[in-house]
């Protein structure tokens, strides 16, 4: 479970978050949808301990992100909108350094590994460098890593950047089936198309405030005013 | 220098200008009363004077020389910005002559400050005029750290060239063996301990003119050519000076020529090159079977674990890394196997302290370096990939921590047997050697200390390249506060060891306390910049990534 409360970020002058307040129970999937520069990424950040939020709580899984980070962070697995890896690591030994961080058990890493190699169908090329991998591939191994420590929440930043179709497949029914389980899935993202398949509830983001939170199926109401399509709810919302 | 209007930004370039501006003020102070002392306290006369001048001058190049190798083949062969340049319709040999010009400036710009500032008191100390500074800086300096440079990065576009048909791995064998075999023949052709002999012989007539004295080769080096000026400045035949200036500058701009040339012949050519380098490692790695393999049971905690093999990879496949840090513990053993055997014969006390204060600073001065170049740049390196770090169930303290115990470890060593073996001349006079090799570790400490310490303080994660993270301006400013503490240790030092050679001298009974003394003041010294330096480095782990 999230709570994010009167979640404010402030950057000088500047509230890049401002006064957010919403939540995701366990086992929902939630999509978070925005324009550029609306606030996505950091409300993200703040959530995974990346950024500190100027006021306001962020609570996942029971534990406040600030004053039980260690708690917080380790029943989440995250994936960035870049997948910034360590180039001198292949991608096998990035997921064994992942698993560590996580103080997961060496054998519990290597069974996780080799079912998640396989599941991913990453295993052509998983023990070369990653200064040697397309963007595509960086990505894999980083969804791959978030979740290796088997998470109770996934947190997601635009997660089918530089996939092929097959692997963006891949990446859909594992999250669809990640959620089936109770895992509580947080995704921002563009892909209008993969909120609609994917998504239980939408909340939209514009300069920092929520302007609309509602469900999958509620959804369709909204449509009906327009053409149908949720493009142009967004549009509509965002302009 | 930047300059941005946020309290932050100014805090930190006034902070820059003051350590600056008191470096530089050290400086002039220091080469003021170094002059002095040796001219009459010790008395070795101004050919001698000069003569040393010359020899560090060498060193001086040749530092120059291999440090804008490295940091050159970094910038024009590693660097995105040069990729991303390259698909423009920009020239090669434009985007060859900016990223020369730009390296050389970036990691110049200390240098020339202690450069200027060393002229300054050295030129106060003999009353020179105004228009002796212009000259030394413009006429001397300049060109004498351009030649540097532009014959550095000659050499690399050779080795480049070179490369393609040749293996890389021997190319660089071949390299150190050059830069070693250079500093090995020079010091072996000038020879400065018969050089001190020959001249003393003339006591006290020191200040006449011995060129018959230096070897003919000297004649075609320019930091020879600079002590020269300097030599003929100071005893007043300035006429003299002309000749060297001319062919200092004449040599770099034929140098400078010569790179345009090269470069534009071979710097595209070799670049594509360069593309098809693979990263080698001293043996091949199979991924299972190795000592420090992921896969592998450690006795660390999995965390530790984690952290400790992602350094120790990150470091051993990157070339540049453990090569630069091969050449740089190489040198230092070469200068500790010619420092065991040195013996002047000296028996005069205050140039005995000379001496020994000379080669104890200079051990220092190594590790100062070594630390600069490896643990500053430490925490930057952990690049945009920080985020697993920041988002995982880990202190970032831990990280830090973990990073720093490896570091000093492998600083340490290298400090302490420096210590030790500088000291084998003095092995009858204990407790100095004992009490210095142990100050040594403390020194050690407060010098990995603040180089890690405000590394991670100046972070940098967008910078991938740890050579440009160590000559940063916080790099420098970091630099500059090791050789205020290099100076203090001297000030604290100096007396008790003066005592030591007076009591020999003079037989007269030794003061072993002072020496205690002082060690305890050194490691109280080292305790106070290690720990704030620790609070600054470990607080600033906690700014938004």
């Amino acid at each position: 479970m999230i709570v994010l409360q009167n979640l404010t970020k402030k950057f000088g002058s500047f509230a890049a978050v401002d006064n957010l307040s919403l939540m995701v129970p366990q086992g929902e999937f939630f999509g978070f949808l925005g324009p550029n520069g609306a606030g996505k990424t950091t409300t993200i950040k703040m959530m995974t301990g990346l950024f500190t939020p100027t006021s306001g709580s962020i609570v996942i899984n029971g534990f406040d992100v600030q004053k039980n980070a260690l708690e917080a962070k380790a029943s989440v697995g995250y994936i960035p909108d870049q997948p910034f890896l360590y180039d001198k690591l292949t991608g096998r030994e990035f997921l064994y350094y992942i698993g560590g961080l996580f103080n997961m058990p060496k054998k519990k890493i290597q069974e996780q590994t080799a079912q998640l190699i396989e599941h991913f169908d990453i295993g052509d090329w998983v023990d070369k460098r990653t200064e040697e991998y397309s963007q595509g591939m960086r990505q894999r191994v980083t969804i791959t890593a978030a979740f290796l420590h088997e998470p109770k929440t996934i947190i997601i930043d635009e997660p089918m950047v530089g996939l092929d179709p097959r692997s963006a497949r891949i990446v859909k029914d594992s999250l669809k089936q990640k959620s089936k389980e109770g895992v509580s899935i947080f995704m921002s993202t563009h892909s209008l198309e993969m909120v609609e398949e994917l998504c239980d509830r939408i909340g939209i983001i514009k300069d920092g405030k929520l302007i609309f939170l509602d469900s999958r199926e509620n959804l369709h109401h909204h449509k009906s005013k327009y053409d149908g399509k949720l493009e142009s709810v967004f549009l509509e919302l965002t302009k | 220098m930047t300059f941005s209007l946020s309290a932050q930004s100014l805090i930190k370039n006034v902070g820059s200008f003051v350590v600056f501006g008191s470096f530089a003020v050290g400086a002039f102070f220091f080469s003021r009363f170094l002059t002095a002392y040796l001219l009459e306290d010790v008395k070795i006369g101004l050919f001698l004077f000069h003569r040393f001048m010359s020899m560090l001058l060498f060193v001086f190049f040749v530092t120059i020389s291999l440090g804008n190798m490295v940091v050159s083949f970094s910038t024009l062969y590693r660097s995105p910005e040069v990729h991303f340049m390259l698909t423009k319709p920009i020239p090669h040999l434009t985007i060859f002559i900016i990223k020369f010009l730009d390296n050389f400036f970036y990691s110049s710009g200390t240098l020339f400050l202690a450069g200027f500032s060393v002229l300054l008191g050295y030129g106060s100390y003999f009353g020179f005029p105004w228009h002796f500074y212009l000259l030394m800086m413009l006429g001397v300096l300049v060109p004498f750290m351009f030649l540097a440079g532009c014959t550095a990065v000659l050499i690399l576009l050779v080795l480049m060239k070179l490369a393609s048909r040749v293996s890389f791995k021997m190319l660089i064998a071949l390299l150190v063996l050059f830069y070693v075999a250079q500093i090995y023949f020079y010091f072996h052709v000038t020879s400065p301990i018969d050089l001190v002999r020959q001249v003393m012989q003339y006591y006290p007539n020191v200040n006449l003119y011995f060129g018959q004295l230096d070897p003919p080769v000297s004649n075609y080096l320019p930091n020879f050519w600079i002590s020269q000026i300097l030599f003929f400045y100071a005893t007043g035949k300035e006429s003299a000076v002309v000749g060297y200036c001319a062919l200092l500058i004449l040599s770099s701009a034929a140098a400078f020529i010569a790179l345009v040339l090269a470069g534009d012949r071979l710097f595209y050519s070799t670049w594509i090159t360069s593309l098809t380098f693979r990263s080698f490692s001293i043996k091949k790695f199979e991924f299972t079977g190795t000592l420090f393999s992921f896969q592998k049971q450690s006795r660390f905690s999995p965390q530790h674990e984690s952290i400790l093999k992602k350094e120790y990879w990150q470091f051993l496949r990157e070339p540049s890394q453990w090569i630069h840090l091969v050449v740089m513990l190489f040198l230092v053993f070469t200068f500790l196997s010619s420092v065991t055997s040195m013996d002047f014969g000296l028996q005069d006390p205050k140039l005995r302290t000379a001496v020994f204060l000379v080669v104890y600073i200079f051990d220092a001065f190594l590790i100062t370096s070594i630390a600069l170049r490896f643990a500053f740049p430490m925490m930057s390196l952990e690049g945009d990939a920080y985020w697993t770090i920041r988002s995982s169930p880990l202190r970032a303290s831990k990280v830090y921590w973990t990073k720093f115990a490896v570091v000093l470890v492998l600083l340490a060593i290298p400090g302490l047997a420096l210590a030790v073996l500088s000291n084998v001349p003095y092995i009858r006079l204990s407790p100095l050697p004992q009490v210095t090799t142990a100050g040594m570790g403390f020194i050690a400490f407060a010098l990995v200390s603040l180089n890690f310490g405000l590394g991670s303080y100046f972070v940098n994660y967008d910078e991938k390249n740890p050579i440009r993270i160590a000559s940063s301006q916080g790099a420098t400013l970091t630099f500059l506060l090791c050789i205020v503490f290099l100076v203090l240790l001297v000030i604290v030092f100096f007396f008790p060891i003066l005592a030591v050679f007076n009591s020999i001298y003079y037989e007269i009974p030794r003061r072993n306390s002072w020496l205690y003394y002082a060690l305890a003041v050194i490691g109280v010294l080292s305790a106070v910049v290690g720990v704030v330096s620790h609070v600054i480095g470990v607080k600033a782990l906690a700014r938004d990534v």
